[in-house]
């Protein structure tokens, strides 16, 4: 069994905590901000249409943290899948954007942010399965 | 590259879990290592070493050059 003192176990510990919380928050503060917006006016609606961005924040900070915290191995996988994820959204976004000049309609930016979070996780299982 | 990871371990009834902690990585990390599947950076090459208390010569072994 790995002991408490091993710090990349600690930081997996950390990192799985700390996200699933920053998770669990913008889950909690979509909703709530969703429902304010309703209730203000003015330049208030674009602070709290706004608000979700804060627990976003916090998701990054932890991948950021693991980062600096985990082994050589698990941070070059999460490095890499980044990376394979990172580049393969540019690549579907420059396709996408010449399509819409033919034609195609116009999508919404959210599209780019759940294509890099697919791939993210789609290029995290193939790296990762690499080294096994 | 090859290693005598899995060997020297087994002489010394270490788990891979034990020998990660000895080092300070995940166990994946000596999994990867002992399949030749990752090979290590220096510091990680040297605190293995230390903690078999053998050069690093010994434990892993360069593939030839072609």
């Amino acid at each position: 069994m790995e002991s408490h003192s091993n710090p990349a176990v600690n930081a997996c510990r950390c990192y799985y905590w700390h996200f699933g919380a920053s998770i669990s928050a913008y889950v909690i503060v979509i909703f709530f901000s969703r429902w304010l917006w309703h209730s203000v006016n003015g330049p208030w609606r674009t602070v709290v249409a706004l608000l979700p961005i804060i627990p976003v924040i916090f998701i990054f900070a932890s991948v950021v943290r693991f980062l600096l915290a985990t082994d050589e191995l698990q941070r070059q996988i999460v490095v890499n899948s980044l990376a394979l994820a990172g580049g393969a959204t540019a690549l579907l976004a420059v396709t996408y954007g010449l399509l819409e000049c033919d034609g195609l309609p116009r999508l919404s930016a959210w599209w780019t942010y759940a294509v890099f979070m697919s791939s993210w996780i789609v290029a995290a299982y193939f790296v990762r399965r690499r080294y096994q | 590259m090859k290693n005598r990871l899995r060997i020297l371990r087994a002489e010394l009834d270490w788990s891979q879990a034990e020998l990660a902690d000895r080092v300070g990585v995940a166990r994946q990390t000596i999994i990867a290592l002992e399949a030749g599947k990752y090979a290590p950076s220096l510091p990680l090459a040297f605190k293995l070493s230390r903690a078999f208390s053998k050069p690093v010569e010994e434990i892993f072994i360069p593939e030839p050059f072609d």
